[in-house]
């Protein structure tokens, strides 16, 4: 059986001593930028769930908007003409504004750039591409319970 | 159009407009002596490694860091525990300052016994002496951020210290604490000692020191020169380069290894109305001028102990400063006294550490 082989060599001594080098300097170089890369980015910090005194928000009349803290952002709860609760993350899908709402108009409302949004959160006027973010919610006992969507 | 071309298009415009050749050309000519004495040549980049993992790791902290009496401790704690890898970048950041000025000492150290500072060269060294003040000052000042009993206690020493010295003292003193105590004005005021004012400095002063050291190129020690013939010589680049870069790949090893395995410790936040902890000590590199406080009696006749302390320090500073210019002989005159007094203050410095230890 003939051997497969080669009669040049496919590369110089040079090129395969250069290439050894260039690869273990570009390992070393990895190894460095790895904790320098871990350290600047620091995980996200979104939190899973909040859970609120119900007692607070028991009494909000129907078309009420209160505020909460959801992990570094704001969040908005709002009562339902029906009782119930709806939840949003209050920032703006354009460009990252905290929005209020508006009860009067029914409406969201982000002054950055004039956003608006209606009661339930879609994007009805002005630059944002996308509805509100929507929270989930529920009632256990004492607790009001507010969790990603993604989590239900 | 191949890369090839692109590349050297773009040489070819960047050369028409700022004539980095003549650069290249200079590092292509300049040698470096090989002798038994070479070994001290490699400090000064060595140097220069650790003070650039200085500048990166800085950087780094700085971003989670909060100069403020309230937060500063706490932050430290959070970079330690909570921030990924927080803790190797700070690990490495106090250890590559012990090793910095371990090395700035041995490379001024080196200087002094070959007697490298000789003309032309003494402003090389006195730039060298400003570069090592700003470097203790980095590490005076460092010492503080972290907040915790040690570091209070250290810096409230260490700022009192300058009041003793005649005329100006109170004044300095008040200048480095913003204030006639270390509070929380001191903290922030060190903050911006350590990553404004003093990365400044350094900057220019780096430049100047190797600028200089460029414009004359290597110094040849004594027993070298005197001998007569033809040194053998390499070249900077790439032979030098490449010797160097092992002696930095030994020390970033050396470095990130104690690192990992002695991460430094943080105590809980200072609190200025306590009374000083026990067995309080400053920085390694400063234990002899604190042991040699320490030994001083409260009064020396009519005069307090400090003052003259202080005064001998001051003294030995200007003439650790101006010693070219005392030791003005030609390069080729050998100077016995001071190289004598470099192995007595090694000896000196040596001792002192180490009865301040016990």
């Amino acid at each position: 059986m003939e051997t497969m082989k080669l009669k040049h060599s496919l590369f110089t001594r040079r090129q395969f001593l250069n290439g050894l080098f260039g690869g273990w300097l570009g390992a070393l170089l990895a190894s460095l930028m790895y904790p320098i890369v871990k350290f600047i980015f620091p995980p996200v910090r979104e939190p899973d769930q909040v859970v609120l005194p119900f007692s607070e928000f028991k009494d909000m009349a129907p078309n009420e908007a209160k505020n909460f803290p959801w992990g570094s952002k704001p969040g908005i709860l709002k009562r339902n003409d029906d009782g119930s609760y709806t939840a949003f993350v209050a920032v703006c899908t354009h460009l990252d504004c905290n929005v209020s709402y508006l009860a009067e108009q029914r409406k969201f409302f982000c002054a950055c750039h004039e956003g608006w949004y209606d009661e339930e959160g879609k994007n009805i006027q002005g630059p944002p591409p996308r509805p509100l973010r929507r929270l989930i919610v529920s009632i256990e006992g004492e607790d009001l319970i507010i969790k990603r969507e993604d989590l239900q | 159009m191949t890369i090839k071309d692109l590349v050297s298009g773009w040489r070819t415009w960047l050369e028409a407009r700022s004539d980095l050749s003549s650069i290249e050309q200079f590092l292509r000519k300049k040698t470096v002596p090989q002798h038994k004495h070479s070994i001290w040549y490699y400090t000064g980049s060595a140097i220069l490694l650790f003070f650039t993992i200085q500048v990166i790791t800085g950087f780094m902290l700085v971003f989670y860091y909060k100069p403020t009496l309230e937060e500063a401790n706490q932050s430290v704690a959070q970079i330690m525990t909570e921030i990924p890898l927080g803790w190797i970048i700070r690990s490495v950041h106090t250890w590559s300052a012990f090793f910095m000025i371990a090395i700035v000492f041995i490379h001024l150290l080196s200087i002094w016994i070959t007697k490298a500072y000789r003309k032309p060269r003494e402003l090389t060294w006195m730039s060298g002496v400003f570069l090592l003040f700003v470097t203790l000052g980095f590490g005076f000042t460092g010492y503080l951020l972290p907040w915790d009993d040690l570091s209070l206690s250290a810096t409230k020493v260490g700022t009192d210290i300058p009041r003793s010295i005649p005329v100006v003292g109170a004044w300095v003193t008040k200048f480095l604490r913003g204030g006639d105590d270390v509070t929380g004005d001191t903290l922030t005021r060190f903050f911006g000692f350590h990553v404004c004012i003093l990365p400044v400095l350094i900057f220019v002063l780096l430049a100047v020191h190797v600028y200089l050291i460029q414009k004359h190129g290597m110094s040849l020690p004594l027993p070298v020169e005197l001998r007569k013939e033809k040194v053998k010589e390499i070249p900077f680049w790439p032979n030098f380069v490449y010797r160097e870069m092992i002696v930095w790949l030994i020390l970033v090893g050396v470095l990130f290894t104690v690192a990992i395995f002695l991460p430094p410790s943080l105590d809980k936040a200072a609190d200025l109305m306590a009374p000083a902890p026990e067995g309080i000590k400053p920085e390694w590199y400063f234990l002899f001028l604190f042991q040699l406080l320490k030994i001083f009696p409260a009064h020396v006749l009519f005069i307090s102990g400090d003052t003259i302390a202080v005064i001998l320090i001051l003294l030995g500073v200007i003439f650790f400063f101006f010693l070219p210019l005392i030791d003005n002989k030609p390069a080729r005159v050998k100077g016995k006294v001071i190289a004598v007094i470099a192995y007595v203050f090694i000896v000196f410095a040596v001792a002192m550490t180490v009865w301040s230890l016990h």
